[in-house]
């Protein structure tokens, strides 16, 4: 009996994993510079990060007993964290505000929140001397420990974004049984995302209030906690502006042939920003005169911080405000760029640079420590072209939204 | 950190002076971002401004399309005016449009309008919901679709809603772009799109095309 050969379907994984591609075509296809220049790093950094494993802090770090945080708090789980609010941002203004037309923009920024927490979480896992203890705060309640407030708010946070991707992931999936309550429960979690992350960003400014002599008085302040959580929204707006438009530039035939006006949007946010860094420059201000550290402005520490205050929090909120008016794009974008420059600095600062500042024993981060954080940040760029390039990220599903008419 | 007794009042005046100082300069600030006057005047400027899309069909700013090729502009006075766009226009050519009639009431997506020709019409869908509260009397296709061209004015009670569902901006020229490809494509089945030779279809595209069955072109471009 003659037998009549179908066409030869593509399995599961060279549909959903290789793109379509046989193996020997799709491994070619990686051979580009930035994968070559990503390697390079996670060939040296992996092994770093065993050996911290292995070693201990003592082995990798210039961390000591009077400087316990180095760049893996300072950068990976303090910046980390903060560049992560665009996820709660964007998802309040689409969900809870109503401002639909950011749809577009939502799930690439709840995308980069949850890689940016379960990097930071990667490096605060690699900064603690005992990470295996962390645990414990499941099951000790310490309620008067500002950590605890921490530790369950990146944990709550972490969940709330991990459902919260569930949805493109299922519909990459193809499980639409799941999808349809998801969907559903997307504002719900929307609402817990915005308090978990409200509360988590101002706890990690809290952490501060008990080291008001260790903390630069420039830097410090009473309210901390108020100027950690407008400042991560600053951030938030800004790292969506800067994302969207490498995003829609790097990724743009991933769009699905649905057209977002990118230029709009991001004209849209240059506007919110320009408010909110003016609010964030006149409390960064309020927080000087309020520790009565005036004096300190005429120092050099005062002149670092004016690098900080006026070069990446007026001029990026000039930036916008001239931008949204006269509706030009590349000056946002700009604006947005040095934003997130101003935040990383700020976090630097507060948490490494101009922490324990009276100490002659300064604390300058090993090599190890500096190619172990560029590691994370490369693991993090990986996964997030991986699941771009696969899943429904950019063409956020019009079904979402309810079909045009 | 040094505090000395004295010192809180020139703390507090600062204080004080800085809360009072930033909420000024924030009315001024927000008048700067928003534009005033200046941005209104060149948001008028832009909008007769008009746009071409892939050199066949043109979009002024500020109107709002509906992917059945109608549009809707929010006029000042609160009420929406409608039309059909100019590749509707261009597609039907000079042909007669019934419009509803005023206090008629019209529903986002459901038809609205018809052009006829003789036996056959063919539906438009109105873009908004509401009630018509002017018709043009001199209705027809024009020259001029989204200015002297309008058909008819709606009071839209769902207007936020109904302008959710439509295309502005790039995304419309984007529609206009899609149904100057589709219909080159029919004009040149066998190479697809190609570089024009610097034409402008005609107008009454769909007769030129399909003849007798122009009004079957022109109900898939409709969507009705």
């Amino acid at each position: 009996m003659a037998e009549i050969l179908a066409p030869a379907q593509p399995s599961f994984v060279q549909e959903k994993i290789l793109l379509g591609m046989r193996p020997r075509e799709y491994v070619r296809n990686l051979v580009t510079p930035f994968n070559v220049a990503a390697a390079a790093i996670l060939a040296v950094g992996l092994p770093l990060l065993v050996l911290r494993f292995w070693k201990g802090l003592g082995a990798t770090t210039h961390l000591s007993q009077s400087t316990p945080w180095g760049i893996w708090i300072g950068f990976d789980m303090m910046t980390g964290i903060v560049l992560a609010a665009g996820g709660f941002t964007i998802g309040a203004a689409v969900q809870i505000f109503g401002l639909k037309r950011y749809h577009a923009i939502e799930r690439p920024a709840i995308l980069t929140a949850f890689l940016g927490y379960v990097m930071a979480v990667c490096g605060l896992l690699a900064d603690l001397g005992r990470p295996w203890n962390i645990i414990q705060a499941l099951f000790h309640y310490g309620t008067a420990s500002v950590l605890f407030e921490v530790a369950w708010c990146v944990m709550c946070y972490s969940t709330v974004l991990a459902l919260e991707f569930t949805l493109p992931f299922l519909e990459w999936l193809g499980w639409d049984r799941w999808v349809v309550p998801l969907r559903k429960a997307l504002i719900a979690l929307t609402v817990l995302s915005v308090v978990f992350s409200t509360m988590h960003q101002s706890a990690l400014g809290s952490l501060f209030l008990i080291m008001p002599t260790r903390l630069h008085p420039l830097w410090y302040s009473s309210t901390i906690y108020v100027l950690f959580f407008v400042s991560a929204v600053i951030a938030g707006i800004c790292m969506v502006i800067v994302e969207s438009s490498l995003s829609h530039r790097i990724f743009g035939d991933k769009s699905g042939g649905h057209h977002v006006d990118v230029d709009e949007l991001t004209l849209g946010l240059g506007k919110a920003g320009a408010m909110v860094t003016f609010a964030y420059f006149f409390l960064k201000l309020q927080g000087v005169v309020d520790g009565h550290a005036w004096h300190h402005l005429a120092t050099g520490w005062g002149a670092w911080f004016g690098v900080e205050v006026l070069g990446f929090v007026l001029l990026p909120c000039l930036l916008f405000a001239y931008g949204a008016r006269e509706r030009k794009v590349r000056a946002v974008r700009i604006g947005a760029v040095l934003g997130v420059l101003g935040i990383v600095l700020n976090r630097l600062n507060v948490s490494v640079i101009a922490l324990n500042w009276q100490s002659t024993n300064r604390y300058v981060p090993s090599w190890m420590e500096v190619v172990i954080s560029l590691t994370l940040v490369t693991i993090g760029l990986l996964l997030f072209r991986w699941i771009v390039n696969r899943m429904p990220i950019l063409q956020a599903s019009e079904a979402a939204e309810g079909s045009r008419p | 950190m040094s505090y000395d007794l004295l010192s809180v009042y020139p703390a507090k005046l600062l204080e004080y002076g800085l809360a009072i100082g930033y909420l000024v300069l924030f009315v001024f600030f927000w008048k700067y971002v928003q534009g005033g006057k200046l941005a209104a005047a060149r948001a008028a400027v832009r909008s007769s401004v008009l746009r071409h899309a892939g050199g066949w069909f043109h979009l002024p700013a500020g109107v709002h399309l509906h992917p059945g090729h109608t549009w809707a502009r929010v006029e000042a006075d609160g009420l929406v005016t409608v039309g059909m766009d100019d590749l509707a226009t261009k597609l039907v050519g000079p042909i007669a449009i019934q419009v509803p009639a005023v206090g008629a009431p019209v529903q986002q997506g459901e038809a609205a309008l018809s052009v006829t020709d003789g036996a056959r019409a063919v539906s438009l869908m109105a873009p908004v919901d509401g009630t018509v509260v002017a018709v043009n009397s001199a209705a027809k296709t024009h020259e001029d679709p989204y200015g002297a061209g309008w058909l008819f004015r709606v009071r839209a009670p769902r207007l936020t809603a109904n302008l959710r569902q439509l295309l502005s901006g790039s995304a419309a020229l984007r529609l206009l772009e899609d149904a100057s490809e589709r219909l080159a494509q029919r004009m040149n089945p066998e190479l697809g799109a190609v570089l024009q030779d610097g034409g402008v279809p005609i107008s009454g595209i769909a007769q030129n095309l399909a003849g007798d069955g122009w009004d079957a072109l022109a109900r898939e471009f409709f969507l009705s």
